[in-house]
């Protein structure tokens, strides 16, 4: 086939200068804000003042960004094993052929069409009240006092009560990439597998997880994508000012950028720059993890 | 290979585009009802054409006071004919939004926010107002000590117009404190302390509070001990052995040990604390905002009854009961408008007489105009204790001026409250965390 350097040229043109205005210009420029101390955010190029490696050091020395990423980190790991988990648990059910598969599959993501900030409340000041809270009178009913008289809200608890309310939102949406990938999945597998003897148990492990290998691909990358942007729910666990359970980079930036609470702080737009680039390189470690762990260019199906 | 390094690409775009948009808010935006007609024929200048004026606020506009500013608004428009471009940008819009949009040249002339914000973060973008001021005689009128405090914020002059003022203190239930038998209310921790033992005696709890306010707890009895430009000294440069920092630990740790903080203090997550005890009636005490009683009046009822006192003072401490953080929002004009009288003389509408009547009605908030003597009923427990300021607090008394530690403080004081760590341990915890 002959090929036209000009009508490539004339076709591509608008999309490389959309990339490389919208996309290109932000990342290099938030590369090259981290080396520096920027009061605001839209301060003048003039009065940027060059400070080297300085934002990433004072990030490494600072206990609270280090407190962030640890929680990110969690968040990230034990909120992904529960959802990947409970998402593929659902799926596989919901693919397998019972009955009312719509209706419990809008149930499962129907926390994702309700607003966070009324989820947040409803957690907040219902599930986990230490008054009247959900929690509180269901282990009171049954009996265990111990667990009712917890304080969900309190420090040692609060990480793992942010996770469980985030972790019941993000199930259906993970769950509905996993029952996409399972249903593109030919039945012929399944049945010639059935007629070679093999049991439900068999047929997941040795053709439905092999085949869904690139979903998790996909799924991992997203949760990863999201759970590094976790800005929402913090905020929401922890009005006016951070808190050490629920604080994430992104809040940390945030603080850097507006300031923090509702006291007059130091801003650093540079610094948050640098937290910026810092997860950047986080999420593409991730994606590169996932590229080598999860390796499906031979399958074809 | 090459799928791969674009994929690594793309993802990567993803991260830093997706963070460096991170935080975004939603900004609510309405504009003011078309200029109403003068009465002389003329039709009204449209705004936002370089005509008319654009106002950037703080508030929603279903929020009481942006219902206020809209009235004086519109009544500014009959009045004068000058429209004006009113945007509610809601206080995540306007935090995030205005700086951007003045660096970029977008015609603003006015734009409403807390004190310290628009003084000290956006101090660059405003104009002196003293001669506007003074053509009008508008400090005849104004609330003195507010407007001494926008001064002393604004470095000497006078850049920004309080409205709706408000005082940090005490808030309680008075009909609490008759049923202990406290007749006058504390102005000393001996005087605190007594009254919470009786309060607790009648079988109520002495204080509660919300994660949101912790901090200030702190930062009061600190700046109580040592004033406030110590106690912030003390917070930005790490200074834990500080002997006043475990003088106050020691002072909260005495209070938990004795059962005076609500049993669920390290757990109240805003507005937990505030709704479900000191308005349900079975907390006492809770340290606030003049908003507060505003903000629980639906859940306090009609028959509740306000009470308010500056943070006790101390033995041998700097600061008496005269010294909290008060202050107001304040309206500002941007250097660069070209109808700085026109936007002045908004202001005026906004902040005096009638509609300053009004805001402080639909707030349930303290009035700015003197002539404005009518307080709120569920705040004229306020007046005394705003009238008696001398001293002012920032926010939180200097408790929150290290961001990296605030969260850290904020812990440890919810634990020492809630009587899981004691006063040593308090001290420990903020020497490890560093910064």
């Amino acid at each position: 086939m002959k090929r036209n350097k000009g009508m490539i040229i004339l076709f591509l043109t608008p999309a490389v200068l959309m990339f490389s205005v919208i996309f290109l210009y932000p990342i290099i420029r938030t590369i090259v804000m981290s080396f520096f101390k920027i009061d605001g955010i839209t301060d003048p190029v003039a009065k940027w003042q060059f400070t080297g490696l300085s934002n990433f050091v004072r990030l490494a020395n600072t206990s609270l960004f280090r407190i962030s990423m640890w929680n990110l980190f969690r968040i990230w790991l034990i909120g992904g094993i529960i959802v990947m988990s409970l998402a593929l648990l659902f799926a596989v059910i919901i693919t397998s052929g019972i009955r009312f598969k719509s209706f419990f599959r809008a149930v499962i993501y129907l926390p994702n069409i309700v607003s966070a900030v009324a989820l947040a409340t409803m957690w907040l000041q219902y599930v986990y009240s230490p008054k009247f809270g959900l929690l509180k009178t269901v282990f009171t009913n049954l009996g265990l006092t111990s667990l009712a008289k917890i304080q969900w809200l309190d420090n040692d608890h609060k990480f793992a009560a942010l996770l469980l309310a985030y972790c019941f939102g993000m199930v259906g949406y993970h769950m509905l990439i996993f029952a996409s990938g399972i249903e593109r999945i030919s039945s012929d597998y399944f049945e010639a597998a059935t007629l070679d003897g093999a049991n439900k148990l068999n047929q997941f492990r040795y053709i439905t997880l092999p085949l869904l290998k690139g979903v998790f691909k996909t799924n991992i990358t997203m949760w990863s994508v999201t759970s590094v942007g976790f800005f929402v729910w913090s905020q929401l666990f922890s009005t006016v000012t951070a808190d050490t359970q629920t604080i994430t980079p992104m809040v940390y930036m945030y603080m850097q950028i507006f300031g923090a609470g509702n006291s007059i702080t130091e801003r650093n737009s540079g610094l948050g720059a640098a937290i910026g680039v810092l997860l950047s390189v986080c999420v593409v470690a991730v994606f590169w993890l996932c590229n080598h762990l999860l390796r499906d260019d031979d399958l074809e199906f | 290979m090459r799928k791969k390094v674009m994929a690594l690409v793309l993802t990567s775009a993803m991260a830093v585009s997706l963070a460096a948009c991170g935080g975004g808010g939603q900004t609510a935006e309405t504009t003011a009802a078309p200029a109403a007609d003068d009465g002389q024929g003329e039709a009204a200048a449209p705004a936002g054409d370089g005509s008319g004026l654009v106002y950037w606020s703080m508030w929603e506009a279903t929020e009481p006071q942006g219902q206020a500013i809209q009235a004086a608004v519109d009544q500014f428009t009959a009045d004068t004919g000058i429209s004006v471009d009113l945007q509610f940008k809601g206080r995540t819009g306007i935090r995030e939004g205005l700086q951007p949009a003045l660096d970029a040249g977008t015609n603003i002339d006015l734009f409403d926010e807390d004190i310290d914000r628009v003084n000290t973060t956006w101090g660059q973008y405003l104009m002196d107002l003293e001669e506007l001021a003074k053509a009008v005689d508008y400090e005849s009128t104004a609330n003195a000590g507010l407007m001494a405090a926008c001064r002393e914020v604004g470095g000497g002059t006078l850049k920004s117009i309080p409205y709706q003022p408000n005082v940090f203190a005490f808030f309680y239930n008075q009909a609490i404190f008759d049923e202990a038998g406290i007749t006058a209310v504390p102005a000393t921790w001996a005087e605190l302390d007594a009254a919470c033992a009786k309060i607790k005696e009648a079988g109520y709890t002495p204080i509660t509070c919300d994660d949101a306010y912790i901090t200030c707890m702190f930062g009061y009895h600190m700046s109580r001990l040592v004033g406030e430009p110590k106690t912030e000294e003390i917070v930005k440069g790490g200074q834990w052995d500080d002997p006043s920092v475990a003088a106050t630990a020691e002072a909260y740790a005495d209070f938990a040990s004795k059962g005076y903080f609500s049993e669920t203090i390290a757990s109240n997550v805003w507005p937990a604390g505030q709704n479900q005890e000191l308005a349900m009636g079975t907390a006492a005490m809770y340290l606030n905002g003049s908003w507060l009683p505003n903000e629980v009046k639906d859940m306090a009822g009609d028959d509740f009854v306000w009470g308010c006192f500056s943070y006790p003072a101390l033995e041998g401490g700097t600061d008496g009961v005269d010294a909290a953080n008060y202050g107001a929002q304040v309206l500002a004009i941007n250097k660069d408008s070209q109808k700085a009288e026109d936007a002045f003389k908004l202001i005026c509408y906004i902040t005096q007489g009638e509609f300053d009547q009004m805001l402080s009605e639909l707030s349930i908030g303290i009035p700015a105009d003197s002539n404005n003597t009518e307080w709120p009923a569920l705040i004229s427990c306020v007046k005394p204790v705003m009238d008696s300021m001398n001293t002012r607090y920032p926010w939180a008394a200097g408790a929150e001026a290290n961001a990296d530690m605030t969260p850290i403080i904020k812990e440890n004081f919810l634990k020492l409250c809630g009587g899981s760590i004691d006063a040593q341990g308090f001290v420990d915890a903020l020497k490890k965390a560093g910064n």
